[in-house]
């Protein structure tokens, strides 16, 4: 039985090792924002606590198939334990403390940091330095930087430009359907509802554009029928100076000229 | 031909029901100034009076309707095979009714994945346009939930409860009978809507994308109110046949495991299902008599459906993957010869998911735009269920450890039901945890993890059981070098498939898309081959079972030395289920303990075979 315990123990320390390259792995998008970065980090993170369990499992049913299994049948019974001593209890203290410290406790803290506000509709601080009012149709989207009077549509603009290192708040909505509202390089997406205001901030960090990658795209993540799957808007992040540039040229009075 | 008789006045009866509800609503419009038809409405009135009308002539008035009107009730007799076409109150007809039934509903949804994945394999249109690939994705989703709710329930849960607790069919046959009847017109009420348009919204149906769609929402409308209704009285047969009809000594801690996860499943099926049926309703009303739910201009809220939706639809995950659990554990403990490690434990933590699940729904939601404070109360719901459901993998841990393991294929797709479920586990702490939810959701993140747990837990604890009890059902034996290798098949192209499924939700890709960026391009095209590899391996499963059952080597009664009741009768069992009433002795697992026995028949002349431990 020893043997058996410390050989066992031996797979799953390999496995683990094996598995725990995965939290190395460069498995992400290109990363867009702050916001970003925590998902990446709590991925990984994630990852190196929810391996060791998987591994677990793994080990104990390779060894067992490989040590106790046969294809003939098996000429008596194996030896008769019920499990009813100490070995379930233990079981359970050390699953219940993993929920809590693995899971509930990480979860919980991450939740209060995307929700400074418990009372509102979405992720992020309230408050900003830049505001987009975003509105979704079937099937594309406008983007209204409202204190600059200007709107963003396929039909104007065709991009949602936004500048770098800048805390942008999104405030969604929709005229018709559910619509979902993400940006993967942002790894944040919040549901665009009728009748209801949602929003979500983000901190930029880095600049890019949807022609180089494609993460930089606002993608439609709810189901809204028809064409759905082609409901994205192409995003740029710019430089402030070019960010201010780009939005006087936007401006009503710049474009009649 | 008795079989087609019965089908044949079924669907005569029902035509003559469907022509009635139009003519009904025909006349209540005219005479209030409407147009004679209007497609929804006509089509719910229509379905409503032709269900009646095909489940009395396919023999339940015969069966039962005359019995309200005083007169003498009558059973349609069909000798051999066209037993199966007729309202039987057999439970072990009704068994293979569901089982068959199922298993064509999942090669023909398995169809429309292939269909998905052909399109999914280069970026750009080429086998669909957009509209009938949501079709297909919509219509492959719906039949297989109803798949992975009611094949084992229905289908191996029918056939082996009674007779694992001894009983001589269930409490309610006539009821049983009804509840499978129910199906084929929810299975071709799905199967017609293509030709109104096609579903769009998947089988989630949100409001207000199911108000506004095409009619072909209200065929899908009343099929899942339908398919409620069988769950629901389903449900409701197995609680009352394992509370009141165990033999004589079969206490509740001498109850097999598999029994024990068909009573959770279906506490889980009575309490929940009518939040499915509800939310539907309500879209429903909404479309043909304007009530204006979820309509927020006029008042409704549209997230109103979603908590009703998961309502149901969060312990529906449960419904289908508890039976999986049952059926692993309890293969599990067979070949293992040994006794189920932490028995009790593991019937602690089918309950404590039975208590738990009701009250994680809103995880489903943490992107939708509900109230923040709500996130918290769900996360930490979510997260502690995985603690019950670590006490399922102790279990079988546990039992393996020390084991003398027969790996006969029963046992390797039990085995694999832990395997799987621990990779489907694992990801859905990534799901649980709002902060990497909220990039995660609604990616093929979440498309890899359910079905990771749906069809890694549930069908392949399906076809552990299809193989551990099919010399049971038809009296021979299934060819074991093609099962193992449908086994080594399945499960390995299942894992590639799905397991690098995960990268592109990680990377970007959405899910329920016709069509995706082209930087994704390479490793769909490799998921499509490893999904096509996985669709071809059913082939396999097929040819065997239809040849074994005709050709097949005759069985014995208790080729696997099992100890369970169902293994001490001949195969296929009597009518009348057992000779003599069982009288139960001992535990259903004790392997190993000399002397012991779970069950004896005190009426009969020998001792049945295959009892005791290893012989
Ligand atoms: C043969 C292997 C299978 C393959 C290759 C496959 C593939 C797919 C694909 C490509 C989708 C569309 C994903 C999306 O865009 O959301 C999908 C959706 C789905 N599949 Fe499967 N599938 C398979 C088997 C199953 C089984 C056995 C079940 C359940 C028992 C199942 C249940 C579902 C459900 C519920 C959906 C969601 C549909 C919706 O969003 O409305 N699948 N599957
Ligand atoms: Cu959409
Ligand atoms: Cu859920």
């Amino acid at each position: 039985m020893r043997r058996h315990v410390i050989a066992a123990v031996a797979v799953w320390v390999v496995l683990t090792a094996i598995g725990e390259t995965l939290a190395l792995a460069d498995l992400y998008p290109t990363v867009g924002s702050s916001e970003a970065e925590d998902f990446d980090r709590i991925f990984r993170i994630l990852i190196v606590m929810g391996m060791p369990v998987f591994t677990f499992v793994i080990a104990v049913l390779f060894y067992c198939v490989i040590r106790f299994g046969s294809f003939g049948k098996p000429s008596e019974d194996g030896p008769a334990y019920r499990g009813a001593g100490l070995g379930p209890r233990v079981w359970l203290a050390v699953t219940g403390s993993l929920a809590l410290t693995v899971m509930i406790f990480p979860g919980l803290t991450g939740l209060a940091e995307l929700q400074p506000d418990k009372s509102g509709y979405g992720w992020g601080e309230s408050n900003a330095e830049l505001v987009v009012r975003v509105v979704g149709f079937r099937w594309s989207w406008t983007m209204e930087y409202a204190d600059a009077g200007v709107t963003v549509s396929t039909a104007q603009g065709k991009e949602l430009v936004l500048p770098v290192d800048t805390h942008v708040k999104f405030e969604i909505e929709s005229t018709d359907v559910i619509h979902s509202f993400w940006i993967p390089a942002f790894r944040m997406k919040i549901d665009a509802l009728p009748g209801r205001t949602t929003h979500m901030t983000v901190k930029t960090t880095a600049l890019g554009r949807f022609e180089d990658d494609d993460a930089y795209r606002v993608q439609c993540a709810e189901l809204c029928g028809l064409d759905h799957s082609t409901m994205t808007f192409p995003v740029r992040v710019v430089p402030r100076a070019e960010f201010e540039q780009w939005l006087q040229s936007q401006k009503p009075a710049a474009t009649a000229q | 031909m008795y079989a087609l008789f019965s089908v044949a006045s079924g669907l005569g009866t029902g035509l003559i029901g469907f022509y009635l509800g139009l003519g009904l609503v025909a006349i209540v419009r005219g005479l209030t100034g409407h147009d004679a038809y209007d497609e929804q409405v006509s089509i719910t009135f229509g379905y409503v009076f032709g269900l009646i009308g095909w489940l009395m002539g396919v023999g339940m008035w015969g069966a039962w309707g005359r019995e309200w009107f005083g007169l003498r009730t009558y059973w349609r007799k069909a000798p051999g095979w066209q037993r199966y076409f007729t309202f039987s109150p057999d439970h072990k007809v009704i068994g293979l009714q569901y089982l068959v039934t199922f298993i064509i509903v999942f090669l023909l949804a398995g169809l429309g994945a292939m269909l998905m994945r052909w399109e999914l394999m280069e970026s750009g249109m080429q086998l669909f346009n957009h509209d009938q690939y949501n079709a297909v994705m919509g219509l492959h989703g719906i039949l297989m939930v109803a798949v992975a709710v009611a094949a084992v329930v229905g289908g191996l849960g029918n056939y082996f409860v009674p007779l694992m607790i001894g009983a001589e069919d269930m409490a309610f046959p006539r009821l049983n009978a009804l509840t499978y009847w129910l199906i084929p017109p929810v299975a071709a009420m799905l199967l017609s809507t293509p030709f109104l348009g096609g579903i769009e919204h998947g089988w989630t149906a949100y409001p207000p994308l199911s108000v506004v769609t095409d009619s072909s929402q209200v065929l899908f409308g009343l099929a899942v109110i339908t398919f409620g209704l069988t769950s629901i009285l389903g449900g409701l047969n197995f609680i009352i046949t394992i509370i009141y009809m165990r033999a004589p000594g079969l206490t509740w801690g001498k109850l097999p495991i598999f029994v024990w996860s068909m009573f959770v499943t279906s506490w889980m099926a009575l309490l929940y299902t009518q939040g499915f049926a509800v939310a539907l309703l309500m879209v429903l009303l909404d479309r043909i008599a304007g009530m204006s739910f979820f309509n927020a201009e006029t008042g409704g809220d549209p997230l109103l459906y979603q908590h009703v939706f998961w309502f149901y639809s969060h312990p529906a995950v449960y419904i289908m993957v508890l039976p999986g659990f049952g059926i692993a554990l309890e293969v599990i403990s067979h070949f293992s010869r040994k006794p189920l490690f932490a028995y009790r434990y593991a019937v602690g933590g089918l309950l404590g998911i039975l208590g738990l699940g009701g009250v994680v729904w809103a995880h489903h939601m943490f992107t939708s735009g509900m109230p923040n404070y709500l996130h918290g109360p769900f996360l930490v719901a979510t997260e502690a269920i995985s603690i019950p459901t670590g006490l399922v993998f102790l279990a079988a841990l546990g039992t393996i450890w020390m084991g003398r393991l027969w790996l006969r294929t029963p046992m390797l797709f039990g085995l694999a039901v832990i395997f799987n479920f621990a990779c489907g586990g694992v990801t859905g702490i990534f799901l649980a945890d709002v902060p990497t939810d909220i990039h995660l959701q609604d990616t093929y993140f979440v498309v890899a993890h359910f079905h990771y747990t749906i069809v890694g837990g549930e069908i392949f604890g399906l076809f552990a059981g299809i193989y551990y009890w099919f010399p049971k059902m038809t009296g021979r034996m299934y060819n074991e070098k093609l099962a193992q290798l449908h086994f080594w098949w399945m499960f390995i192209s299942f894992n590639v498939t799905f397991f690098v499924m995960h990268w592109p939700g990680i990377q970007g890709m959405n899910r329920r898309i016709a069509d995706y960026p082209e930087s994704l391009e390479n490793v769909n095209l490799f998921v499509s081959i490893s999904a096509f590899l996985l669709g071809a391996s059913f082939i396999v499963f097929v040819y065997n079972m239809v040849y074994s059952w005709i050709r097949g080597p005759v069985a014995e009664a208790n080729p696997w030395a099992a100890r369970t009741i169902e293994w001490q009768i001949p195969s296929p069992p009597p009518v009348e289920n057992f000779p003599e009433p069982p009288l139960v002795k001992g535990h259903p697992y004790d392997y190993g303990v000399p002397g012991s026995v779970h069950a004896v028949f005190p009426g009969a002349a020998t001792l049945p075979a295959g009892g005791g431990g290893g012989q």
